[in-house]
């Protein structure tokens, strides 16, 4: 080696290089176009179910505004597609591009490369719903306008009752590592992002009818099962305030599987190629 | 030191054998040529050595690294251009490339240094902001190269690495090649000969999945059937000249071809390695014939590489 080598300052340290991987792919959420557009849309969308929420929240009470977002039938209609759009890119447009030969043959291993993409879609994904929390301060604001302009002392408004926020934002962020965690299995097993897309807006779909089983089968020997697995049901009593451990171990184990294998389907591409 | 050695690699994908049974050594400071028509196995053989694509059988190590065992030593040591260079088209020239920077775990004040360095060297300056999409063919080159450059790497595997350049821009890459030998090793793959010729001191000729020669250019041509051809035109009686020439003793064969404007064509084939010049001449001037072109063969790589990889 010339002396020009030796001056070079080298790190071999597994996480700044995990970090290097998360930061680029997170600017490749928020340094383009992509992510502020999904991020818009969703808004627009929780904006929209807000307003319907605020109408059923006139009639009835006892439950914080959070727990009508999402023990909701509309919720579930573009919760869905948030994982698609947001991990499709991860793998199978590193694969069209070729840029995937690239990474593989730094020093890099392809763990390092899952974890990177992984997390980096994960806290994007958990940026979409950092907006909600302006709701109480909003509906603060507008009722002190109401009442600047008017002089009436509004009645309703939207507090930040640690329990009306912690559960539903806890479902929110466990379900969501999962779901992500399966977007990249998906991305991983193509080089086509709507292929990917496709596949995992379809495994949502069937594990979400998972859920649903018993309402439609009624109670069965292995209704159970249906019943641990069901999102919907999770949704609905961590929304209420109910902080359960078992869709913890439930999401989290899952996840960790979901990665493993997404390192098994990128390590097994390499030899077909 | 031998950089890389290449033992029994083989390589296929279904029915199809991409590489067979591939055995080499390349030694520190070596420029080495890979040649072989379309599809020998080439590009599969540097993907394998890269490590990106595991053997079906065999092995590799890159500077004493096993590339299946330690994976990572082995990539450090490496710089790699990807043929057709898949780059991303979002980033600019300088975020790629210090993002590939820090992949190869280059930290600190380094990152701009070596920055600085492969920017220089390959001519991105005036490019250098620019969004990736935005390059033309010849930059795009460039910037995969600058990324292979990065970190000084011991070991370069450049696959077709002036693909689609000018004239220009050929040279110029040809001289950075080789001013790059001085401390690195370098591996380049290509269709174009001359290149070879110019720059490397060892050439691996591949057809069909195998190794049909790994050598010096020189070498290579020195045993080459075409090496002692002589090619000779005169006016005369041609049968006791052909005759009088395959008496000689390093001499094969001796064809005539049909003359056309009365010059008789004589295609000489000897052993290579022998002159039969002087005594061709003296031949046909001891019947006192007119001769105005006599001519010996210089083998060149191109007759080496049609030899070795022709099909008939």
């Amino acid at each position: 080696m010339d002396s020009k080598t030796n001056t070079i300052t080298r790190s071999t340290s597994y996480f700044a290089t995990l970090r290097t991987i998360y930061n680029k792919e997170l600017k490749g959420y928020l340094g383009v176009p992509f992510g502020w557009v999904i991020l818009g849309c969703t808004m627009a969308l929780q904006g929209f179910i807000l307003q319907a929420v605020l109408q059923v929240m006139t009639h009835a009470t006892g439950n914080g505004v959070m727990y009508h977002m999402l023990d909701n039938l509309n919720f579930w209609f573009y919760f869905i597609f948030i994982f698609p759009l947001i991990t499709m890119r991860c793998l199978a447009e590193e694969e069209r591009q070729g840029t995937l030969e690239g990474l593989l043959t730094a020093p890099v291993t392809t763990t390092q490369i899952i974890l990177g993409k992984y997390f980096a879609a994960y806290t994007f994904y958990l940026l979409l719903w950092l907006p909600m929390l302006l709701y109480p301060l909003v509906s603060d604001i507008g009722n002190f306008y109401t009442e600047l302009r008017y002089g009436i002392q509004p009645e309703g408004s939207i507090t930040y009752m640690l329990a009306d926020w912690v559960g539903p934002y806890a479902i929110l962020a466990l379900s969501g590592s999962f779901f992500v965690a399966l977007g990249i299995l998906c991305s991983a097993m193509t080089r086509s992002q709507i292929i990917a897309a496709i596949l995992c807006t379809c495994l949502m779909i069937m594990y979400y009818f998972m859920g649903r089983v018993t309402e439609l089968w009624g109670e069965f020997p292995a209704a159970p099962i249906f019943h641990y697995l069901s999102c919907t049901e999770q949704v609905k009593s961590f929304a209420s305030g109910v902080i359960d451990t078992r869709p913890l171990i439930l999401y989290t184990s899952l996840t960790v599987f979901t990665l493993a294998l997404t390192k098994r389907v990128v390590d097994y591409r390499r030899w077909t190629r | 030191m031998s950089m890389v050695t290449a033992e029994h690699l083989h390589k296929t994908f279904g029915r199809f054998t991409a590489v067979k049974d591939a055995s080499f050594s390349i030694d520190k400071g070596e420029i080495v040529g890979f040649l072989g028509p379309n599809g020998a196995g080439k590009t599969t053989t540097m993907k394998m050595l890269t490590g990106y694509l595991p053997p079906t059988a065999g092995t590799a190590t890159i500077a004493g690294y096993d590339i299946i065992d330690k994976p990572l030593e082995a990539r450090r040591h490496l710089g790699y251009m990807p043929e057709n260079v898949p780059l991303y088209d979002d980033l600019r020239v300088f975020e790629y490339l210090e993002y590939r920077a820090r992949l190869k775990g280059i930290c600190g004040k380094s990152v701009r240094q070596q920055l600085g360095d492969v920017i220089d060297k390959c001519g991105l300056e005036p490019k250098r902001k620019n969004l990736i999409s935005t390059l033309s063919k010849g930059y795009r080159q460039r910037v995969g190269l600058a990324d292979a450059l990065l970190g000084n790497p011991d070991l370069l595997i450049l696959d077709e690495p002036t693909n689609g350049l000018d004239p220009n821009q050929i040279r110029q890459i040809r001289e950075l090649i080789r001013a790059l030998s001085e401390n690195h090793t370098v591996i380049l793959s290509t269709h174009i000969l001359s290149e070879v010729e110019m720059i490397c001191n060892k050439v691996i000729i591949i057809d069909q999945g195998e190794i049909k020669a790994a050598d010096t250019p020189e070498n290579l041509t020195r045993n080459l059937r075409a090496a002692g051809r002589v090619s000779i035109e005169f006016k005369g009686d041609a049968t006791p000249v052909v005759a009088e020439l395959e008496a000689f003793a390093p001499v094969k064969k001796v064809i005539l071809e049909e003359p056309e404007d009365g010059w008789n064509r004589l295609l000489v084939r000897a052993e290579p390695g022998t002159d039969t010049r002087e005594k061709a001449a003296a031949i046909i001037v001891a019947h006192g014939y007119p001769m105005r072109h006599i001519y010996r063969h210089i083998p060149s790589l191109e007759d080496v590489f049609v030899e070795m990889t022709r099909r008939d």
